[in-house]
């Protein structure tokens, strides 16, 4: 099953030339260049992994993944930094991000942790699963 | 800490600072050639496996590689004039180059903000002093003009000038701001005989210099 991703990035080439690497790849691939476009991408579409730029105008990459992380706990953020600092990339892993890579990053590095990304939202789907009908069959006393 | 030395620890920091933007600016410009560069390899890979390549696909990344070169070179054009802004105490210098070098230094700062920086109308006026310090005060006249304003506004510099004065206006339109500057500026600006007003006609913070012809 192709992988389903969001990029945000506020660099517009950037989207579109590494979008077009990773549908060549096989992935399904939107884009967001704004916090508020990221948003409402977020509203109607269900990702496998997000991929987020650290530094973006209007809302930084931090207050992002804080936002995706409240709406949706269990979504896989990757975070993408020109300077990927020891200090940024801490309080990244402590907000839940699931990676932390600089740019200009190895496409194939970014595409195990997408794969990575998607093979744990599926282990989190099915346990959510197992978990409701443990519920049912608890509550229904089957 | 000494006037001395807290004055050089302050430049130090102004210029980690607005290098730190332009690292980090050129690292985007790579990101995006990096991104190019691989698609093309993408594509030649594609090719040897029988697919076509599009012509017209091909062309918009070369275009981008060269657009972002571009950018990259413009931006280090204007790291490269502030290193050498230091190369002399005092000399001469064109306030709408350095008004403009100031300005595209600030351009990344503003954008994260989510504000504009325009260059209104200039006219010509030169003056004899240290081109470092006088971008300094400039930049961080902006930096602190830019901490006043609501989102989304413009902060518009143009420059007049008098009889013997070259004046340097920062002025936020549709915005009832006071604008102001900490002492720290305002020392550096004293220092280099800049005399800083708020013009409460038009609600503009003015820097006046001495002109030379």
């Amino acid at each position: 099953m192709s992988e389903k991703v969001l990029l945000i990035d506020d660099e517009a080439e950037f989207l579109e030339n590494l979008s077009e690497r990773m549908s060549v790849r096989g992935m399904d691939v939107n884009t967001a260049e704004t916090p508020e476009s990221a948003v409402t991408a977020m509203d109607e579409n269900d990702y496998d992994a997000i991929v987020l730029d650290l530094q973006m105008p209007g809302m930084n990459g931090i207050e992002m993944l804080k936002l995706i992380k409240k709406t949706n706990p269990d979504m896989q953020v990757i975070l993408l930094s020109g300077q990927a600092t020891l200090e940024a990339g801490i309080q990244a892993m402590k907000l839940g991000a699931m990676d932390f890579m600089e740019k200009p990053a190895d496409i194939n590095a970014l595409t195990e942790r997408i794969k990575k990304a998607q093979a744990k939202k599926m282990v989190i789907v099915e346990k959510k699963a197992e978990n409701k009908v443990k519920e049912i069959l608890n509550t229904k006393g089957w | 800490m000494s006037t001395s030395a807290s004055d050089n620890r302050a430049s130090a920091r102004f210029f980690g600072k607005v290098s730190a933007s332009v690292s980090h600016e050129i690292k985007n410009v790579f990101a995006v050639i990096n991104e190019a560069a691989g698609l093309i390899e993408d594509f030649t890979i594609m090719a040897e496996k029988g697919m076509p390549i599009e012509p017209k696909k091909l062309k918009r990344v070369a275009n981008s590689i060269q657009g972002q070169v571009q950018r990259g070179d413009a931006i280090v054009k204007n790291i490269n004039a502030l290193a050498h802004s230091t190369d002399e105490d005092a000399k001469k210098v064109d306030l709408i180059t350095v008004l403009e070098l100031t300005l595209s230094l600030a351009m990344r700062m503003a954008d994260m903000k989510q504000m504009k920086l325009e260059m209104g109308e200039c006219e010509s006026a030169s003056t004899v002093i240290d081109q470092f310090g006088l971008i300094q005060v400039l930049y961080k006249a902006i930096a602190q003009t830019l901490e006043l304003m609501a989102p989304s506004a413009t902060l518009i510099m143009s420059i007049t000038t008098d009889e013997t004065d070259a004046i340097i206006s920062y002025v936020v339109p549709d915005q009832d701001i006071a604008l102001k500057l900490d002492d720290a500026v305002l020392d550096l600006a004293q220092q280099l005989n800049i005399s800083i007003q708020n013009n409460t006609v038009n609600g503009s913070l003015d820097l006046r210099l001495k002109r030379v012809d």
